[in-house]
């Protein structure tokens, strides 16, 4: 117990004296989750769209399979795209293995079926007669879909919260991806791992405690606004 | 006096299960006139008025106009262009009542000032002024109805398709949807109509058609003032348009 609450003061130390090494680690985290949610939300929330108000042949079978992709584990996913990447792989020639656009690769393909799947749920609670009020009103494709989506904001930050959540995350896909080099593919998860096996557990808490406080303060503002939008029954 | 078609539809045909909803129908709309679609319980009309909005795909339908005949999926931008659907539950959209008739100005976003100047006119025009700021979804369905009507009006459209309009209405709140229906139709749009209770729109209709086996059958011209019991204390008098 001592151990740990000297480890959880060194921890917090380390992070408040602006520690290059540790804020690398962190800054290289949120930079590569950052850019894979950004690349995935817009196709997989059309797609979500698609599903939800569509119908068209292997509908059934994508929703099935997007479902059945929020369970996939991470190193699969790090796995597949190290045997596609790595030098003998059908895109070895794009040379991207333990490069920060390989874990963003592997983190948009963790992040898309969530954002398709509870994004559809969350599309399906909108009524078909919004789509349609909007569209009869007027509004283009575009906006009536961007007035959908309004309807059903609440839901869809949710997905977008827990889809951030899992890669900011994951560790077995950038492990496989990024290679875990300093100061160019550490993020926090692999940084976590690789302190823990040397036995260094005060940096390992200090990103832990950036990952709980990053976690508490996105749910914290989603229900923050879904406070405020709270519909009159 | 002559009569402009504002909207003809021929072979018109929709199936979703056996027997088909619509088989080869048609249906012509006159500028300015007010018609009351009659039919049992699945009989189609919805379906029809959603087909004539532009909002459900047939299994085929042809539209007429000056250059000659089209079809549906040609003419579908025309249909919602021309056209205003109503619910039979009025959707609003998570925002006040002024929010919800926002969303039926006439897009690019003019100036907000513009904006504002017409939300006001439509909150009066509808007798909504009083609600202006209450939350649309807290209103009962008559006030939905009534914005729902605001909301046709402030977008301009010339046909409005209302799809059983005054159901599940208390006697005063059918009143003012009533009269706010004549006040359209005074001011030139043309309304189709869909009700169970054909006798709350006598007074208003021009012209009355029933949809029976997927067709629509028969046209009842002749409709009685007397005998609409609902009718609102200044709605004029039956003003035929058509001779069928």
């Amino acid at each position: 117990m001592e151990n740990l609450i000297d480890a959880t003061h060194q921890a917090i130390v380390l992070l408040l004296s602006g520690n290059s090494e540790l804020w690398s680690i962190i800054g290289i985290s949120f930079r590569v989750s950052l850019s894979a949610i950004l690349i995935a939300t817009i196709p997989a929330l059309l797609t979500a769209f698609a599903l939800s108000h569509w119908q068209f042949p292997g509908r059934r079978l994508l929703i099935t399979l997007f479902s059945t992709f929020l369970s996939i584990p991470a190193v699969v996913v790090g796995l597949t795209l190290y045997i596609l990447l790595s030098r003998q792989g059908v895109l070895g020639d794009w040379k991207l293995l333990f490069t920060q656009t390989a874990m963003v690769m592997g983190q948009i393909a963790l992040c898309f079926p969530i954002l398709v799947a509870m994004g559809h749920t969350a599309l399906q609670s909108a009524e078909r007669s919004a789509w349609e009020t909007a569209r009869t009103l007027g509004a283009g494709s575009f906006r009536a879909l961007y007035l959908v989506m309004r309807e059903v904001r609440f839901g869809l930050l949710a997905a977008l919260l827990a889809a951030f959540g899992r890669i900011i995350a994951e560790v077995g896909s950038s492990m496989m991806l990024g290679g875990n080099i300093l100061n160019y593919t550490r993020n926090i998860p692999t940084a976590i791992a690789l302190e823990t096996s040397k036995g260094e557990f005060s940096q390992g808490i200090a990103l832990g405690l950036v990952l709980l406080i990053m976690a508490f303060s996105l749910n914290a503002m989603l229900h923050q606004l879904q406070g405020r939008g709270r519909p009159v029954s | 006096m002559t009569h402009t078609a504002l909207l003809q539809m021929n072979r018109i045909k929709k199936r979703f299960d056996k027997p088909p909803v619509l088989q080869d129908t048609e249906i012509e709309l006159y500028a300015g006139e007010c018609v009351l679609l009659c039919g049992d319980n699945g009989a189609g009309k919805t379906t029809l008025l959603r087909i004539l909005a532009g909002l459900e795909r047939p299994d085929t339908a042809q539209v007429i106009n000056n250059t000659g005949s089209r079809s549906w999926r040609q003419s579908r931008k025309a249909l919602l262009g021309l056209s205003v659907y109503l619910h039979q539950t009025a959707y609003m959209f998570d925002g006040s009542v002024s929010d919800n008739l926002a969303h039926a100005l006439p897009r690019p976003l003019q100036r907000w000032q513009d904006s504002q100047r017409q939300i006001k006119r439509a909150l009066d025009w509808a007798g909504l002024g009083a609600i202006a700021k209450a939350p649309a979804r807290s209103l009962s369905g008559g006030e939905r109805q009534r914005v729902a009507l605001a909301r046709a009006w402030l977008s301009q459209a010339r046909l409005l398709l209302l799809d059983e309009p005054t159901t599940s209405m208390d006697h005063p709140s059918k009143q003012r949807t009533l009269e706010l229906l004549h006040a359209l139709k005074t001011e030139g749009h043309t309304l189709l109509i869909t009700s169970h209770e054909p006798v709350h729109f006598l007074a208003l209709s021009d012209r009355r058609l029933d949809l029976r086996n997927g067709r629509i059958q028969t046209v009842i011209p002749d409709l009685h003032p007397q005998a609409a019991p609902d009718l609102p204390l200044n709605v004029t008098p039956l003003r035929r348009k058509l001779s069928c």
